[in-house]
């Protein structure tokens, strides 16, 4: 493989980063819920690339990696729907997006 | 000059590298939140093609059908059924700090990549092994269903209750008299 291995690793770390910064500042819980995904999706790209450089030339553990990876994107999907879920239902009866403005449990 | 510049594998990478990260800071700057849901699915779909590039074509098959079919189709589908007008638009507030600037974004990105690459590039990881072929669906079907049984059972239970507990999320109270 020719190509160096950093190279997708500081791909996977970017995304990480982006998402981790964007979760971090933004306020609409729609956009919250997708820098999520973006985060999970550099975890992923890491997990493959390793795979594809150190797991892959051994048929016992080459299939591994594909299959985390299947069941991270198991949980990213029923995180996703249970969160939209959450976060229409307080759309409904609160009538606020903001997260900052959702603050029942303040005390 | 190294070698790998030069290569097909380095220029295919750097094309879907560069549409990936344009896309993702796309979706941090626009400012209608369905704009920043279609960058985020052609991200996903970018990222895919890195995987094909990675030699894991269950995985970028996966990908499109779960992040850039499902989950977008869902997001959108949520902000569109959602009446509320400040779900669509970022209302223009007039609290304007330095960390929620856009571009501050991609700075924090870049130096985490940045971080993460010398952490990488002192550990001096080993040389990559020659790959003996392609993993192919059969492989991992094989193991999935033997050796990954349990898990995989575990994860359809996990799904059958993030299904049902979005229902009952979402459905409206109906009134029992």
């Amino acid at each position: 493989m020719s190509l160096p291995i950093y190279l997708p690793l500081g791909l996977g770390a970017f995304l990480f980063g982006i998402g981790m910064w964007g979760a971090l500042t933004r306020t609409n819980a729609v956009r919250i819920l997708m820098f999520i995904e973006i985060m999970l999706n550099g975890v992923n790209l890491n997990l493959i690339t390793f795979s594809r450089y150190y797991w892959q030339q051994d048929p016992e553990t080459a299939a591994r990696a594909p299959i985390i990876t299947l069941f991270i994107m198991t949980v990213a999907a029923a995180e996703a729907s249970v969160g939209l879920a959450i976060i229409l239902n307080v759309v409904r009866n609160r009538d606020v997006i903001d997260v900052d403005k959702v603050n029942l449990l303040k005390g | 000059m190294p070698s790998w510049l030069t290569s097909g594998e380095f220029i295919v990478f750097a094309i879907l590298a560069i549409v990936t990260l344009v896309s993702a800071y796309r979706m941090v700057a626009s400012r209608l939140i369905t704009h920043a849901a279609l960058f985020m699915a052609l991200s996903f779909t970018a990222v895919a093609g890195i995987f094909l590039l990675m030699q894991a074509e269950f995985v970028a098959a996966i990908q499109i059908l779960v992040y850039a079919g499902a989950i977008t189709t869902m997001v959108i589908f949520a902000i569109m059924l959602s009446g509320l007008k400040d779900i669509r638009a970022e209302a223009s507030r007039n609290v304007r700090t330095w960390t929620r600037s856009n571009p501050f974004v991609f700075v924090v990105g870049a130096i985490f990549a940045v971080f993460m690459t010398y952490v990488y590039v002192v550990s001096k990881l080993p040389a990559a092994a020659e790959s003996q072929g392609i993993t192919t669906v059969d492989t991992i079907g094989a193991s999935l269903f033997t050796t990954y049984a349990i898990p995989f059972e575990a994860a359809s239970i996990l799904l059958l209750i993030a299904m049902v507990g979005a229902i009952i999320l979402t459905a409206k109270e109906v009134d029992q008299q």
